[in-house]
């Protein structure tokens, strides 16, 4: 691998490219030396739910539009069973390593089996595929949100007294920072992005951490039958210890608590890593136009794969976790 | 005061709960690294509870971004 | 919940959808990934047991070369040995054959000098006798007739007289003898001296030195009936 890295794109030649682009970012947005262009970069307007792309709901379910969040989940949806469809060829094709993609989500996937193995134990057969589907899913959702033009192109739409000027450019229209020194910008236009990053919508982390907790819940039962129920119930010594006996059964009462509150710091955390670094894509692509971004583009890329793989780890660990229930009782689960 | 400001006021303060989060990620991780390079033969164990009890820190700082977040968006 | 997106329609979406990913991940990534890490992982274990075995076998191999090359030199120096052994128990042989072959030689020598001494010492005894006669003649006169002259020095040498040993008188027997006489015996007198001793095997030698008469050893006992023993003891009593 390490010679493909040496051929072609040499450090030499990277950094000319990385000048020029700095140098036409500058170009393009100051008064660089007279001949910029002097464009003013716009802070977009910062929506918490997906934006409707249609004006009727869809299939007439009320409150069903065709969101760019929706969007944004077929991509990564389409992504996820392109590399399905990359990985079944390559391992249909009888050989023992993959390349390409398909290597890259086998050497993804074999580390984090690893891990699997080293929490779950026997269980790994039940609780992997789980920790897959949530790590790619999350994982190509997540870095969707980087591809250019997503979240840049879309529908413009009409937004009374808040917006900015609607210019064409060619074929294209685009809205345009018409303010001066010391005024406000004004218009009647904003955009509406076709695709946004679908982990930036409530709907999919919540439903991903619903089906996360209702999946330990199940396994929980698989693995111990009824007598999972202990764990939040847990009267058993209430009478024969009163004191302890009474801990217990708040502790009980809390891990109940607990598993409700999973679902919310779940679909929450995922929510607020990438709303908040896409937030913060917005605003230093507006304060400093040039270069800047690049580094937190890296950043997001580097936050996009940890809170992947967290999701996932978080769900395997507490999955394995109602698998293996209190020391002192161990049933051996339908296995 | 205008209701518009109080609110970005409001879910300014609710976030700063975010500073006892960042505070215990760090701890968690501080003993995690040293336990880690002090034996690390059992360095994958000690990353799966280190991940978790960094989620269990961060669990408190993203309640304070859901109030925020309500707080700016809902209320 | 609005302001916040959420909306049930949305969520069950999202559920619906989540739950297809998951089946396309289960069956099409996770499934033939697992597959292929089981695969490649039983690839990798048997070619290390495929190593191992390679190894115990070159292992193998090299023991039974070292006992081939143990039991090889164990059989060279067997067969060294042998042939050792064999050489000096030839040359013992040969040294002993030879020997022996030199014994027989220089005894048949022996017994061919001494035969011959006897035959010309049988020879003499006429000479001497007639000798010994015509001495007496001169000095006895012929008061002996010829025969009896004959008789006497026949006796005087052989110590048989008559038919009948001098020297011995009563019982003496026994199985082996040894008779010296000072010259050779003839064949009548020999049976004589056999007869007397009715000893079963008698052999008889020749020492002039002796004199006359016999001597004769059987056994442990030496009976001196000789003339030098005689002479010797007279000559002890005139002292």
């Amino acid at each position: 691998m390490s010679e493909k890295v040496q051929g072609g794109w040499r450090y030499g030649k990277a950094r000319w490219v990385v000048l020029a682009a700095i140098i036409f970012g500058l170009f393009l947005f100051t008064g660089f030396f007279g001949v910029g262009l002097g464009i003013k970069p716009i802070m977009p307007h910062v929506f918490l739910p997906g934006e409707n792309l249609t004006e009727h709901p869809m299939f007439g379910i009320e409150g069903l539009y065709l969101t760019n969040t929706l969007v944004g989940l077929l991509l990564a949806d389409l992504i996820v069973f392109l590399l399905a469809f990359g990985v079944f060829r390559g391992v249909q094709s009888g050989k023992l390593t993959l390349t390409g993609f398909g290597g890259a989500v086998e050497a993804l996937l074999e580390a984090l089996l690893g891990i699997t193995e080293g929490t779950a134990g026997k269980w790994t057969k039940q609780i992997f595929p789980w920790f897959a589907t949530i790590t790619l899913l999350v994982l190509a959702a997540n870095w969707s949100g980087l591809i250019p033009g997503v979240e840049t192109i879309g529908l413009v739409h009409h937004y009374e007294g808040h917006g900015n000027e609607l210019i064409k450019v060619g074929p294209f229209q685009t809205i345009w920072d018409n303010s001066h020194a010391g005024e406000e910008a004004h218009g009647d236009y904003a955009i509406v992005p076709f695709l946004r990053p679908v982990s930036t919508d409530l709907n999919f982390t919540f439903a991903l951490a619903i089906v996360a907790v209702v999946m330990i819940q199940v396994l929980g039962f698989r693995s111990q039958g009824v007598g999972y129920l202990k764990k939040f119930f847990n009267f058993g010594t209430l009478f024969s210890k009163p004191i302890f006996g009474f801990i217990d059964m708040g502790v009980g009462l809390l891990e109940l608590v607990s598993e409700f509150s999973k679902i919310l710091s779940f679909a929450f955390r995922l929510f607020g890593n990438m709303f908040a670094g896409a937030v913060l894509l917005f605003v230093i692509g507006s304060l400093v136009p040039v270069f800047a971004q690049s580094l937190f583009y890296l950043l997001e890329l580097f936050v996009g794969l940890i809170q992947a793989i967290v999701f996932g780890m978080l769900t395997m660990v507490f999955m394995s976790q109602a698998t293996q229930g209190h020391g002192d009782e161990h049933h051996e689960g339908a296995h | 005061m205008d209701a518009a400001a109080a609110k970005l006021i409001g879910a300014g303060l609710a976030m700063i709960g975010a500073i006892g989060a960042g505070a215990g990620i760090g701890i968690v991780t501080s003993g995690a690294v040293q336990a880690m390079s002090r034996n690390p033969d059992v360095t994958g164990t000690i990353q799966t509870n280190m991940i978790l009890g960094i989620a269990f820190a961060e669990a408190v700082a993203i309640y304070c971004l859901v109030v925020a977040l309500l707080i700016l968006f809902v209320f | 919940m609005e302001a916040l997106g959420l909306n049930l329609p949305f969520l069950l979406v999202q559920i619906v959808n989540l739950l297809i990913v998951y089946t396309v991940v289960a069956k099409w990534i996770v499934g033939p990934v697992m597959g292929l890490l089981e695969k490649r992982r039983a690839t990798i274990a048997q070619g290390l047991e495929d190593a191992r075995i390679a190894a115990e076998a070159r292992a193998n191999a090299e023991k039974d070369a070292a006992k081939i090359v143990a039991d090889a030199q164990a059989e060279s120096s067997k067969v060294v040995r042998e042939a050792t052994e064999r050489a000096a128990a030839a040359g013992k042989d040969v040294k002993a054959a030879a020997e022996a072959e030199a014994a027989k030689a220089r005894e048949a020598a022996l017994a061919e000098a001494e035969l011959e001494r006897n035959r010309i010492l049988g020879d003499l005894r006429g000479q001497v006798a007639a000798l010994a006669i015509a001495a007496t003649n001169k000095l006895v006169g012929d008061a002996l007739d010829e025969k009896k002259q004959h008789a006497l020095i026949n006796e005087f040498f052989s110590g048989v007289k008559a038919g009948k040993v001098v020297v011995v008188d009563g019982e003496f027997k026994g199985e082996s003898a040894e008779v010296t006489s000072a010259l050779p015996l003839n064949k009548d007198e020999q049976e004589t001296v056999k007869k007397s001793f009715g000893a079963k095997e008698v052999s008889f030698k020749v020492d002039p030195s002796i004199l006359g008469g016999l001597v004769i050893r059987i056994g442990d006992k030496v009976l001196d009936g000789s003339v030098a023993g005689k002479l010797d003891g007279l000559r002890q009593t005139l002292k």
